[in-house]
């Protein structure tokens, strides 16, 4: 998702923000914007979609964990 | 508002230069052209061909006189200090010496020396320098000469 | 100054002179603290500092010259030369040490920050010449500078860090213990790799590469699926910035012991004597016919019985324990020499030991050599 995509959810409910709540056909567009996630028993990673069951697609765990950033992160050795 | 905290800042300041006066010498801003504007003014072509131009660390402070002088040393703490002041204390024509850091956040030594009047207080702090020259040399040679015996008696 | 007037004062004694130098640890006091070999100290004593006395009275004794660790005696030196000494092999010889982490990933318990420090704290070695003579101070680049545009290979070191782990399939069915059930379960200082850049490949050649000191200091624990992907760069820097480039363990000295017995010391007496002491420091022996027969040696009539002797006061801890027990008092007499500075250097590795004092002596003439034009060049204010 990019930045621009992401509009702030407000509550006058008319724009199709996520977590708007309302006016739920004009929602944005979820097919591109899949999270994955990983399993925190068997580590399997898969992908998520907003209206998906929080579990697991392999053993069924509830308990799921957001990938790492994929950028480099510096920190000084003190 | 932004102009009204400058103008406040400003005011503050002016008055803070104003009783900066009185405070003890080590916090004053230096009045002759040390450190950084030494070296700032040097061409720039100093800084290239072998850009370890030191700047000057040494000043001597204000209410000086020629037998009685205090120095300033900047990046230097007790382990010049200490070692200094016990070499030049050394020198028969000392009267007294001695080393304080004024305070623990600047990094900044002073040394206070006082000659008889065979000699001055920087001819004696030089004298301490090249007498902890020759001191190093002299641990040095013993200290290696000493260590090839104990190395060859194993 | 002037020679006092009327018949000119002795020279001190042998005996003079170790009286002057020993500090008195009593029972609750220590004596004779502060050094007093300046000039009008003594009447008619020079004292003056002359560099061929001082080659003269100065000595070393070597005790121990590991690569590690050195143990050695500098012997009639002041205190205020001994400590700068001390405190320049802490703070002021430079080491090579990581500087900056980068971390593409790490999926493991242990976080991003705390990891970077962990590393940064590892003694790291490599050939001692080019380290010394061609490695240099990395500077931070200026505002708006490129990132990159003072990183060389002259004062730049690049390592690597790539472990993934997984199961090992192979695992006893009833093993328990991770490191036989995964692969890469603890991620350990030698699995940190050197990536030469520009000239390092041919300055540090196969023997003399950047490596670890300790191969086996653990970095971080893993399991399954967890994953670390680290570049780090190594810079120069004094221990006075961060502790992590102090080229020593510890760097300390403490004074010779003496223990001085005043009067005999005898039978029952003695084994306690000897039980106040670490082991080695006093010993029993047993009084000789010679001793016995000599007047006022405090002997006489005792031949055969066992006295109280000292075997090596250098290992005495001078706990004072003596002290307690009214029987010895007045027997006995604990002090430090003064001017005898046992040092202890234990290196951490990128240097030798007896190397870094010499590094050491070398750092506080470079300093003094600094500072003697300075002092000519000074800006005359009155």
């Amino acid at each position: 998702m990019s930045r621009e995509a992401y509009q702030v959810p407000t509550a006058s409910g008319n724009n199709s923000a996520p977590g708007g709540g309302t006016n739920l056909s004009r929602t944005f567009d979820t097919e591109g914007v899949t999270m994955n996630y990983i399993c925190g028993d068997c580590g399997f990673k898969f992908p998520l979609r907003r209206q998906d069951n929080i579990r697991c697609q392999e053993c069924g765990c509830r308990i799921l964990y957001k990938e790492r950033t994929k950028r480099m992160v510096q920190f000084e050795a003190r | 508002m932004p102009g009204k905290t400058k103008s406040r800042c400003a005011d503050a300041e002016e008055v803070a230069d104003t009783t900066m006066e009185d405070a003890p010498t080590s916090a004053q801003q230096p009045s002759d052209g040390m450190q950084e504007d030494q070296s700032g003014n040097n061409e720039e072509e100093d800084e290239k061909d072998e850009e370890e131009v030191e700047p000057q660390r040494v000043r001597i402070l204000p209410g000086s006189s020629n037998t009685a002088a205090s120095f300033e040393f900047l990046k230097e703490g007790h382990t010049m200090g200490n070692a200094l002041r016990y070499i030049i204390m050394k020198n028969p024509d000392v009267e007294f010496c001695a080393y304080t850091i004024p305070h623990p956040s600047e990094d900044k030594m002073n040394i206070r020396i006082q000659t008889y009047d065979t000699t001055t207080a920087s001819a004696a702090l030089a004298k301490g320098l090249q007498d902890l020259e020759d001191l190093c040399d002299v641990v040095t040679d013993e200290f290696w000469t000493k260590r090839h015996d104990f190395m060859a008696s194993k | 100054m002037a020679p006092s007037a009327g018949k000119k004062r002795a020279p001190p004694t042998a005996e003079e002179i170790d009286e002057r130098n020993m500090v008195g640890v009593n029972k609750e006091t220590v004596t004779n603290t502060t050094s007093n070999d300046y000039p009008d100290n003594y009447a008619n004593e020079e004292h003056a500092w002359d560099k061929d006395d001082f080659r003269r009275s100065f000595k070393v004794q070597w005790h121990d010259n590991q690569q590690f660790e050195a143990q050695f005696s500098l012997i009639g030196i002041d205190a205020s030369i001994a400590n700068a000494f001390r405190r320049i092999l802490i703070a002021e010889i430079p080491t090579l040490a990581i500087e900056t982490v980068f971390v593409n990933n790490n999926t493991s318990v242990i976080q991003d920050e705390v990891l970077a420090h962990r590393l940064g704290l590892i003694p790291f070695t490599g050939s001692k010449k080019v380290i010394c003579d061609v490695m240099g101070f990395w500077q931070k680049p200026a505002e708006g500078e490129d990132t990159w545009s003072t990183t060389f290979d002259t004062n730049t070191v690049g390592l690597s860090l790539k472990a993934k782990c997984t199961h090992n399939k192979d695992a006893p069915q009833d093993s328990k213990d991770p490191k036989v059930l995964y692969h890469n379960a603890h991620i350990y200082a030698k699995d940190i790799t050197f990536d030469p850049l520009g000239g390092q490949s041919e300055w540090f050649t196969e023997d003399d590469k950047i490596r670890p000191v300790n191969p086996d200091i653990l970095i971080a624990k893993l399991r399954p699926g967890q994953e670390l992907d680290i570049e780090m760069h190594m810079h120069k820097g004094y221990g006075w910035d961060h502790s992590k480039y102090s080229p020593v363990a510890t760097a300390s000295y403490r004074l010779m012991p003496t223990i001085k017995i005043t009067q005999p010391i005898l039978g029952e007496d003695a084994k306690k004597f000897v039980q106040c002491f670490m082991p080695g420091v006093a010993g029993v022996e047993k009084v000789t016919r010679q001793e016995a027969r000599t007047p006022d040696s405090g002997y006489e009539g005792h031949e055969g019985e066992l006295k109280v002797v000292v075997k090596d006061a250098m290992r005495d801890t001078v706990s004072r324990e003596v002290l307690r027990h009214p029987e010895f008092e007045g027997k006995v007499k604990l002090g430090r020499r003064r001017d005898h500075f046992i040092f202890s250097i234990e290196s951490s590795g990128q240097w030798d030991s007896d190397e870094l004092f010499l590094e050491a002596v070398k750092t506080m003439k470079r300093k003094c050599s600094v500072l003697k034009p300075q002092v000519t060049n000074m800006v005359y204010t009155f």
